[in-house]
């Protein structure tokens, strides 16, 4: 085998000599835990999209290493005018979509309208912006109905992103994958790869990387997404190095990766946070008391040692964002966490006068760690006096029945760390767990409204707050994420949504 | 023998007829969402209605059924939901895998099961008969992702043989392409092959007690000529019914070993295709393998008329 596989690359470079004298950036091959059901990043919100997308897609601003919103396809920061309400976007010169052509200011509208037309996050946007223009071929200008401070965070961000695509490239669902990022697509073959190459005519910005900011160099000659459904054999694939870099693998397999010479394990120190969600809407969960009571019969200590075992990869954490977040403040938090007290619980559910219907939990082993959690905490809340009726089935059952208020009273999800609070899904009256009490409205319209950066941690504090009076969601802790990598892979930083430009094989 | 064929090809027809309804109602009154899976998970509500009207979920469910059937009837399986693609094209490139790692598996079991079953009815309740019944029964009771994992780890993590998981990158010749199915056909071959092997002992059990048999030795036969001439070639037809059956099992139920290797063959289409709710996809996936299925069976009683000519209508 090994001769002949010899022979034919011997044959190869014969080939293509020329070609592999003026490339020498090297190939890597990323396990990922599955297929991305679109490579639309505008349409879905799923990780795995912004992922893979964020290589050939690029949107207008995006995050730094400290999450503060900063320039990628725009020249510089938008001027803000008439109090936060006028956007003036100017665009970077010389930047070429992937088929050749000039991104110009209409592209940028095109994209925009699309995104607002089309994105989850982009529809958040859309009911308050009053007019979306082109100035002139390089400066685009948004202007808002009222001020709205997470716009410059939704622009960044690379789910349900606002990529900027060729006007003529507008169609749903998308039929030609064309961005301006420095990779681009060569080829999908479902459920085996896909392939970027290196966009040759991909101009960084000056610097160096900085996040998910600063310059991103091209460097790798190709990344091959490849997925690999089953955890174990993600592991497997590190150890045995066939994967240069493996996403997301059962934090079990800590102490294989850490000792060998062919991988290396990479932390995300915290990557993000479980929260059970409440049904505000309707049925048992409708009652402030009875919502208060499940958070002061559960153990969060409990639910996150069953769900990730090892103290490495997870912490006790109220607060809705960690230390080293501007947004991480106690507000709220004390004496309302990790309280584990069935009495108290049973004392506010006879103020409820809760009556014993079944609470139903739905869940999914989809992420095995929502299913441990939710088994401790159904102890905890038969020990506290609720009727626990654990409801286990699959993520897209799990998706589909939660928009139904009548079908659940909580459901267990998680999210990374999101670089602004304003796209935290539950703050949301629309989102499932239908979150609306005039508290509420004050206080998220005051966090919303505010565009002075040095005075929104103090308003998100008081949305903190409220969470905890009202309790529409429950955040368990703070967890890591473990992934893999090839020792011989220079440049990677771990990250939320992992990225390879800046990255490149030792030789 | 033709209106026998006429006959057998007509009821197929029928069979492929209840499957189709049978897998789009189900597929159908399954909860879970394919927009909603799309959309992913901060997706609204009304994003979610959206996508399902331009997917044409909305309508009822006859009027869906009539759509399908229409399509299908002239040979179009439609578009999947997910892959960008017509389901027979994903279908396509999903065989290949599928077909090779199919027909390896078969070689392997065979090749195990077939010599080792005919000793063991030869020599009935020695060492050897007793250790093979027993290996067999563990070889049927192991699953056959847990062996799949113990192959990966020997194999591919320890030795570096062959490839932990995946069908070749970008450009990979067909000869990278197989060496990864190499480890995914030994863990479905030697499983597989318990069963056929119980099934060749018991039918050479039954004939080598047959009065042919003793006729051919007293006229002095060699022992080989015996067994294989006489004996096994009767044997054939419930052994050759059992590994057109695994056969067939196989292209539908690799599924788990599909998974473990992700390897993109079509037991994994039907797996994702069934986390994703992509019904066209699930449609057209187990249309396919309800066809193989009917087909093969068929093959079988085909070659029931050839081995032995007893089976002749």
């Amino acid at each position: 085998m090994r001769i002949r596989e010899a022979l034919l690359s011997g044959l190869a470079i014969v080939a293509s000599g020329p070609v592999l004298a003026q490339s020498s950036g090297g190939v890597i091959n990323v396990a990922t835990i599955g297929e991305p059901p679109t490579l639309d990043p505008m349409v879905s919100t799923a990780d795995l999209v912004g992922i893979v997308t964020q290589h050939f897609f690029e949107t207008l601003f995006t995050f730094d290493k400290d999450w503060k919103v900063t320039p990628l396809l725009a020249a510089s920061l938008p001027e803000v005018t008439d109090g936060g309400k006028v956007y003036t976007i100017k665009l970077r010169d010389g930047i070429k979509f992937h088929d050749g052509s000039d991104m110009t200011s209409e592209d940028v509208v095109a994209s925009l309208k699309r995104w607002m037309d089309q994105a989850s996050r982009g529809k958040q946007v859309a009911s308050n912006v009053e007019k979306l223009e082109a100035v002139d071929p390089s400066t685009v200008r948004i202007t808002l109905k009222t001020p709205y401070a997470p716009l410059l965070a939704l622009l960044s961000f690379n789910n349900s992103a606002a990529v900027i695509m060729p006007s003529e490239k507008m169609d749903v669902p998308m039929k030609d994958p064309v961005g301006t990022g420095p990779y681009k697509l060569k080829e999908r073959k479902p459920d085996q790869y896909i392939q970027l190459v290196r966009n040759e005519a991909y101009k960084p910005l000056d610097g160096a990387g900085n996040g998910y900011g600063g310059a991103r160099k091209p460097i790798l000659d190709e990344i091959r997404f490849v997925p690999v459904p089953d955890p174990n054999t993600r592991v497997e694939g590190a150890i045995s190095g066939q994967f240069d870099y493996v996403d997301s693998i059962p934090v079990e397999s800590y102490d294989r990766i850490k000792n060998i010479q062919t991988s290396k394990p990479v932390i995300l120190k915290p990557f993000g946070w479980p929260v059970f969600v409440m049904n505000t809407k309707q049925g048992v969960m409708a009652n402030t008391d009875t919502r208060m009571a499940v958070r002061l019969s559960l153990s969060m200590e409990d639910m996150l040692a069953a769900a990730f075992g090892n103290p490495e990869f997870y912490s006790l954490d109220g607060a809705m964002y960690p230390k080293g977040y501007v947004w991480n403040t106690d507000a709220g938090v004390e004496g309302r966490y990790n309280v584990a007290d069935p009495d108290k619980a049973k004392a506010l559910l006879k103020k409820a006068s809760y009556s014993g219907a079944p609470l139903r939990i739905l869940t999914s082993r989809q992420y095995e760690f929502h299913y441990k959690m939710a088994q401790v905490a159904a102890e905890y809340l038969k020990q506290a006096g609720f009727t626990v009726d654990l409801q286990v089935v699959d993520w897209a059952t799990l998706t589909q029945r939660r928009g139904d208020p009548a079908l659940w009273d909580i459901y267990i999800t998680h999210s990374p760390f999101l670089p602004e609070p304003a796209l935290i899904g539950q703050l949301s009256e629309s989102s499932p767990g239908w979150w609306s009490s005039p508290a509420r409205k004050k206080a998220v319209d005051a966090f919303n409204t505010e565009s002075d950066a040095a005075k929104r941690p103090a308003l998100w504090a008081e949305v903190q707050k409220v969470i905890y009076d009202e309790t529409p969601s429950i955040k368990i802790g703070d967890f890591n994420a473990l992934s893999a990598q090839s020792p011989k892979l220079e440049g990677v930083v771990p990250a939320p949504w992992p990225y390879f430009w800046n990255v490149s094989v030792k030789k | 023998m033709s209106r026998y064929i006429l006959q057998r090809l007509l009821g197929m027809l029928a069979v492929m007829f209840v499957v189709v309804t049978i897998v789009f109602i189900i597929v159908r009154i399954a909860p879970g969402d394919p927009a909603a899976v799309m959309l992913g998970p901060d997706a609204t509500a009304q994003d979610v209605a959206s996508l399902r009207a331009r997917l044409g979920l909305d309508q009822p469910l006859i009027v869906q059924y009539g759509i399908f059937f229409g399509q299908l009837l002239r040979g179009d399986l439609g578009e999947s939901i997910f892959l960008n693609r017509p389901v027979l094209t994903a279908l396509a490139e999903r065989a290949e895998p599928t077909f090779f790692l199919t027909l390896f598996s078969i070689l392997i079991a065979g090749l195990i099961a077939i010599p080792v079953g005919i000793l063991s009815a030869y020599w009935r309740g020695s060492l050897f008969d007793q250790v093979a019944t027993t290996l067999a029964m563990l070889a049927a009771s192991i699953p056959s992702f847990w062996l799949g994992l113990l192959l990966i780890q020997f194999f591919a993590v320890r030795l570096g043989l062959f490839p932990v998981s995946g069908y070749g990158g970008p450009g990979a010749g067909l000869f990278t392409r197989l060496s990864h199915l190499v480890l995914p056909a030994l863990s479905l071959g030697v499983v597989s092959s318990a069963l056929i092997l119980r099934f060749t002992r018991a039918s050479m059990l039954d004939v080598l007690n047959d009065d042919y048999v003793r006729t051919a030795r007293s006229k002095g036969m060699g022992e080989v000529r015996v067994v294989m001439k006489h004996a096994f070639k009767n044997a054939l037809i419930p052994v050759l019914t059992v590994i057109g059956l695994t056969a067939a099992l196989l292209v539908s139920g690799a599924v788990v070993t599909e998974t473990v290797f992700g390897l993109p063959g079509i037991g994994n289409l039907v797996v994702s295709a069934v986390l994703r709710r992509d019904y066209p996809v699930i449609q057209g996936a187990l249309l396919i393998v309800a066809a193989l299925y009917v087909l093969i069976n068929f093959l079988i009683d085909m070659l029931y008329l050839l081995v032995d000519p007893r089976v002749r209508y």
